[in-house]
């Protein structure tokens, strides 16, 4: 019983799957159009995006998003100033679905 | 330059359907697939409603043998309180006439679909449509159109190659790089989308056929709702919320409060389920696609979540963008032999979706949307949602029978007396619901009148029925002069 009890002590970084192709640069910040509104970084399922003190309440996205993204382009949805440009990663790579 | 008669983009089910209606066709056709092997990035449900025996039935023969396969013929709502407490269970009926609505070599299908991963459903789809003659490229990325005068004349992918195509159908779902390229839209507005986070749990087969059997489950309580959708050897459990009204929680805490419910635990111990990976994905979820814009442009045609096609009151998405991919590749078709791939000719696509089954499905959207916005989806209202079932539930059979707190009377009474405290609470439900009344047939307003007439005439004789009749009929939204007729 004890494991079920425990159910909510997963890792998120345990159950996403990804191949290690190239996916090339796929989503593009434009910082200069961000109105500091934090809708991506509450969206975002893996934080890939932070609202920085240091850029003056704006918007930063991670370096590493290439590693992390899950592709939903929720981002991309919910920014209205039009500040993340958002397409998919190359084909052939970024997440695996195994069972979906 | 490679050209061919239709490009379409996305080897989803609609993609594939497409590009099998048009091969079969004779037309020249690709289509182009960005992952590796055909349904290897996606996550939606899955579900196949009813309405697949009756649309695509030889495709089920074939859906029926696939790994994941569950047959479904329930669904059962678990209602919980805010302490986690189960209040009730809510479940959908079967009876054989409903069943016999759809027959199919002589079995009753009317109430039977089921759940199948797309990792499955997709390759099975993407081989018919090669079989039919279709090219598939996978690990090809569609970036933007190629534009001839504003037409849409083809497609350039992630390394830069441009493919050309009289008609390109975008069927690359709801971040639509087609539909935004080409310029019919741009992002959904977010009233129009919702975020879908979806654990997938492993279980054991034989313990998930004994404890869940042949049927879907959702998770109701005060964290909103939650979908179980319960495959061969596991499930998805997954829940929604819309854009514009996004609580500020991040995506999986729409799922975390779920699995600390004792029930929904249960069924996980006794179907040894545990977590296996974690999905998201973005999906369309609007009362007519029309809020999104038109489903045609200049040489392009936008198909299943592209398009915003899935179901107003439960999402499903894979039978449309199938019954829309249909319909897309037979205009298409249509276009290439009349010669004429323009905007003009393939506003003809969206007269021949709106006027087929597709096109019913959005009839009482407004109200479907506007239901769950109001319920569902307001964790406030969904307190007293869950008591107020739990009392309809206790007033209901066979709740009284089971209540002896005090004389089943008095029971019957208490449970009265709660149901008709939180009955003003529900008002906020009528302005959705009061409309679906135009939905009734008017075979069944017929049946209905007659009930009312009937009972009149046995109270009151002395009013003639030619009198009484017109005037219910007439009540119940029949034009007098028909009544006449009876």
């Amino acid at each position: 019983m004890s494991d079920i009890k425990d159910m909510s002590n997963f890792k998120l970084k345990d159950l996403i799957f990804r191949n290690d192709a190239d996916p090339g640069d796929f989503i593009t910040y434009h910082e200069q159009k961000c109105n500091g509104c934090g809708a991506c970084a509450i969206i975002c399922p893996v934080n890939l995006w932070s609202m920085s003190q240091a850029k003056g309440g704006k918007a930063r996205l991670t370096p590493k998003y290439k590693e992390w993204c899950m592709e939903c382009a929720g981002c991309y949805a919910m920014c209205e100033a039009d500040a993340i440009d958002f397409r998919y990663p190359n084909g052939g790579s970024g997440i695996i679905i195994k069972h979906g | 330059m490679q050209k061919f008669d239709v490009c379409i983009v996305g080897a989803g089910p609609g993609g594939s359907m497409a590009a099998k209606v048009a091969a079969k066709a004779g037309l020249n056709t690709v289509f182009l697939e960005r992952s590796r092997v055909v349904g290897e990035k996606n996550s939606s449900g899955c579900g196949l409603g009813q309405h697949w025996w009756r649309d695509f039935p030889e495709i089920m023969e074939k859906v029926e043998r696939l790994p994941s396969f569950r047959e479904i013929t329930h669904c059962f709502f678990k209602v919980t309180d805010e302490d986690d407490r189960l209040i009730t269970s809510l479940g959908t009926g079967w009876t054989k006439l409903d069943d016999d609505r759809i027959v199919y070599k002589g079995k009753g299908r009317g109430m039977t679909g089921c759940s199948i991963y797309r990792c499955d459903l997709d390759p099975l789809l993407a081989n018919m449509a090669v079989e039919a003659g279709a090219e598939l490229r996978t690990s090809t990325l569609v970036t933007d159109v190629i534009k001839e005068g504003g037409r849409v004349t083809g497609v350039v992918t992630d390394k830069g190659e441009k493919i050309q195509a009289d008609i390109v159908i975008a069927a690359d779902g709801a971040h639509s790089t087609v539909a935004i390229a080409s310029g019919i839209r741009k992002r959904f507005a977010k009233k129009d989308i919702t975020m879908v986070p979806q654990f997938d749990f492993s279980a054991d087969p034989d313990k998930l056929d004994d404890v869940v059997g042949a049927a879907e489950q959702v998770w109701f309580g005060t964290f909103c709702a939650a979908y179980q959708v319960n495959f061969h050897d596991g499930f998805h459990l997954g829940a929604g919320q819309w854009l514009d009204i996004w609580s500020g929680k991040k995506p999986v805490e729409l799922l975390t409060p779920i699995l600390k419910i004792p029930a929904f635990q249960a069924m996980c111990r006794a179907t040894d389920a545990k977590i296996r990976e974690f999905q998201v994905h973005l999906l369309p979820w609007m009362p007519h696609p029309s809020y999104a814009g038109k489903t045609y442009g200049d040489g392009v045609l936008l198909i299943g979540d592209a398009g915003g096609f899935p179901c107003p009151l439960e999402a499903e998405g894979v039978w449309h963008a199938c019954m829309t991919g249909k319909i897309a590749a037979e205009v298409a078709g249509q276009a290439i032999s009349a010669g004429n791939p323009s905007r003009d000719f393939l506003k003809e696509y969206e007269r021949r979706w709106e006027d087929s089954a597709i096109g019913e499905e959005y009839h009482f959207g407004k109200q479907f949307v506007g239901l769950w916005r109001a319920t569902a989806f307001d964790p406030v209202f969904m307190k007293t949602m869950g008591r107020f079932i739990g009392e309809m539930q206790s007033l209901a059979f066979p709740g009284p029978v089971f209540d002896w707190s005090t004389s089943h009377m008095q029971a019957i009474n208490d449970h009265l007396g709660h149901f008709l405290s939180l009955l003003p609470q529900m008002s906020a439900v009528v302005p959705h619901l009061k409309p679906l009344g135009r939905g009734i047939s008017d075979a069944n307003r017929d049946t209905i009148a007659e009930l009312i007439v009937g009972s009149i005439k046995k109270k009151v004789p002395i009013i003639p029925t030619f009198i009484t009749r017109p005037l219910i009929r007439k009540m119940l939204g029949k034009a007098g002069r028909q009544a006449c007729k009876l």
